[in-house]
């Protein structure tokens, strides 16, 4: 049985009311679960240890998350990606970001010990964090923290990153490391948040073909994004052959998200996390480690996360959503909650460029493949 | 934006003295067109790998031998800048000259050389990714205070601004591309559409039907 990681505690990962990467997308998603009659086995971790934060991030860093965290005044937090408007400050932010980390270290090592093969951590995925700077919710990397702790024991890792942002801060932790695949699909930066994840960023040194970016067009609907998907992501895995897969799986390239311009259903998740389970089992020897990412409509983010999770467990998807679940998040909202599991067939009018648009992203994938090609062969 | 900030100051010379072999020898291995011909100390001519090769193609009425000096082959006529001209003077003179590069003079002796290499990293420097940041493109009118109320805005929502890039266009118009420090663009444009910018991307997403 797959495993579900998630403490209450997570829930002090909270940068205030207004602020979009709120924690009431877990309760959302714990209550749909249980009234569908599958609420998962949650196992309680431990948060992150200092040491262990360090092994990813910088001393005058963590310093300045700790004081702020203590509420002491920091001149230069600005500096450091704290205190901005993305990334405000609030006390115990240290802690609450150690928790998210620890939830990850113990996915893996629950995977590495062989306790479990599939586990899904229920938060965090704060693939923006740098060594030294907080960005785009981001704080600690519990992804960069989780994979070094998996390198250093000695395994190959494929980091596969699904959220609609480039995973910036990841690759550019991983990004001389021969252990550490990372393929990001996004939204192209050439538009989007953080503006990187370009298709001729490959890698430096001993990582060089292993850093992958597909950069996809504003408003790429499912079958593109499939399509690109299929092209690229079977062929790594099966040349690079990872011992454990990393899973970043934000759900905002959802075409409700309000901060980003993908076109995708909850119909494209389920067979984009379908595609990644058999790919767990083909060319990863069945490990997977997946945590929750971005994904910021209320009306979106716990149906697919849903999906995930019962998907993950192989439990039946329902058609239709408990109505009691519907109207009790709709008044908490006040917010007109879809009844149905999955979105109708046509979602939204026809994109105009659609043609265009796949055109593109089949020549970026295209490109990409013979950018990698001479270091892979 | 200085040319000393973009200019390569190590500067591989050669003699006029030198055989054009082994001129071409050092752009081979160092991958580079261009050679300044410097003589005692002094600027004498710049020889590139388009005079190489059309100075011994078998096509030229009387082709030089490897063995000729770089001295019978080089321009004497050099066109130079300052290390403190501002770049956009020397993307003029090699834009209007159609020249690749400008060796860079120091009171008279070699301190670097610009090429149009170097000018395309200034273009990436203006343009590119220097941090975390999401993108903004406005069409604003082409008057005073625009871009003050603009960045008024940005500012009250204690939102950094990283690049601002600026450029004419027709109507009237000043089209304006910022980069933002933050994942929150689209809030932030329809903040600027509903005070009445015209913000050109991020678009509107289509409705959910």
């Amino acid at each position: 049985m797959p495993r579900v990681i998630y403490s209450q505690a997570y829930k002090a990962y909270d940068f205030g009311e207004d602020h979009p990467f709120s924690p009431a997308r877990h309760d959302m998603l714990l209550d749909l679960l249980s009234e569908l009659g599958h609420s998962p086995v949650l196992t309680e971790p431990q948060p992150a240890t200092r040491e262990e934060i360090l092994t990813v991030h910088e001393e005058p860093y963590v310093q300045r998350v700790e004081s702020l965290s203590r509420g002491e005044p920091v001149a230069d937090a600005q500096n450091f990606g704290l205190c901005t408007a993305d990334n405000p400050c609030f006390p115990g932010m240290d802690l609450a970001a150690r928790w998210l980390v620890g939830g990850a270290l113990e996915g893996a090592r629950m995977i590495t010990e062989g306790e479990e093969q599939k586990v899904l951590q229920l938060g965090g995925g704060l693939h923006h964090a740098q060594p030294g700077r907080a960005s785009g919710f981001c704080i600690y990397s519990d992804l960069g923290v989780t994979i070094r702790r998996l390198t250093s024991q000695g395994f190959y890792v494929a980091y596969l990153d699904i959220d609609v942002h480039h995973g910036d801060g990841v690759q550019k932790i991983f990004y001389a490391d021969e252990k550490v695949l990372t393929i990001s699909f996004h939204e192209s930066g050439r538009y989007l948040f953080p503006g990187t994840g370009d298709v001729h960023e490959l890698g430096s040194g001993a990582g060089r073909g292993l850093k992958l970016n597909v950069p996809l067009e504003p408003y790429t609907e499912g079958a593109s994004y499939l399509e690109t998907f299929d092209q690229l992501v079977p062929n790594a895995l099966e040349w690079f052959k990872p011992q454990i897969l990393v899973v970043q799986a934000g759900a905002d390239a959802h075409f409700e998200d309000p901060l980003a311009d993908l076109m995708l259903t909850t119909r494209t998740y389920e067979a984009l996390y379908r595609r990644i389970l058999d790919y767990a089992d083909r060319f990863a020897a069945g490990k997977v480690l997946f945590t929750l990412g971005g994904g910021y409509s209320p009306r979106a983010v716990p149906r697919v996360w849903a999906i995930l999770t019962l998907l993950l467990h192989g439990w039946p998807l329902p058609e239709k959503l408990p109505p009691s679940w519907v109207d009790r998040w709709s008044a908490r909202l006040s917010l007109n909650l879809p009844d149905l599991l999955h979105d109708p067939e046509a979602s939204f009018d026809p994109i105009p460029r659609a043609e265009e648009i796949s055109r593109r992203n089949r020549q970026v994938c295209d490109r990409l493949l013979e950018a990698t090609s001479r270091y892979w062969f | 934006m200085l040319v000393q900030d973009v200019m390569t100051k190590r500067v591989v010379t050669v003699s006029p003295a030198a055989t054009l072999q082994e001129a071409y020898e050092i752009m081979q291995s160092g991958h580079i067109r261009h050679l300044p011909v410097v003589e005692e100390d002094r600027l004498a001519g710049v020889i590139t790998d388009r005079d190489l090769r059309l100075a011994t193609s078998l096509l030229a009425p009387a082709p030089f031998a490897p063995q000729a000096r770089v001295g019978d082959v080089m321009n004497r006529t050099v066109l130079t800048s300052d290390a403190l001209d501002p770049v956009e003077d020397a993307a003029r003179t090699m834009r209007e000259h159609k020249i690749g590069c400008l060796p860079v003079l120091e009171e008279g002796r070699l301190a670097g050389i610009v090429t149009g290499i170097d000018l395309l990293d200034a273009l990436l420097k203006l343009t590119g990714v220097t941090a975390p940041s999401g993108r903004l493109e406005l069409r604003l009118p082409d008057r005073p205070g625009e871009l003050a109320r603009l960045t008024g805005l940005v500012s009250e929502r204690n939102v950094n601004i990283h690049s601002l890039l600026t450029y004419p266009e027709e109507r009237e118009c000043v089209r304006t591309v910022l980069r933002v420090n933050t994942i929150e663009t689209r809030p932030l444009a329809s903040a600027l559409r509903e005070a009445g910018f015209d913000v050109v991307w991020p678009p509107d997403k289509p409705c959910p039907a």
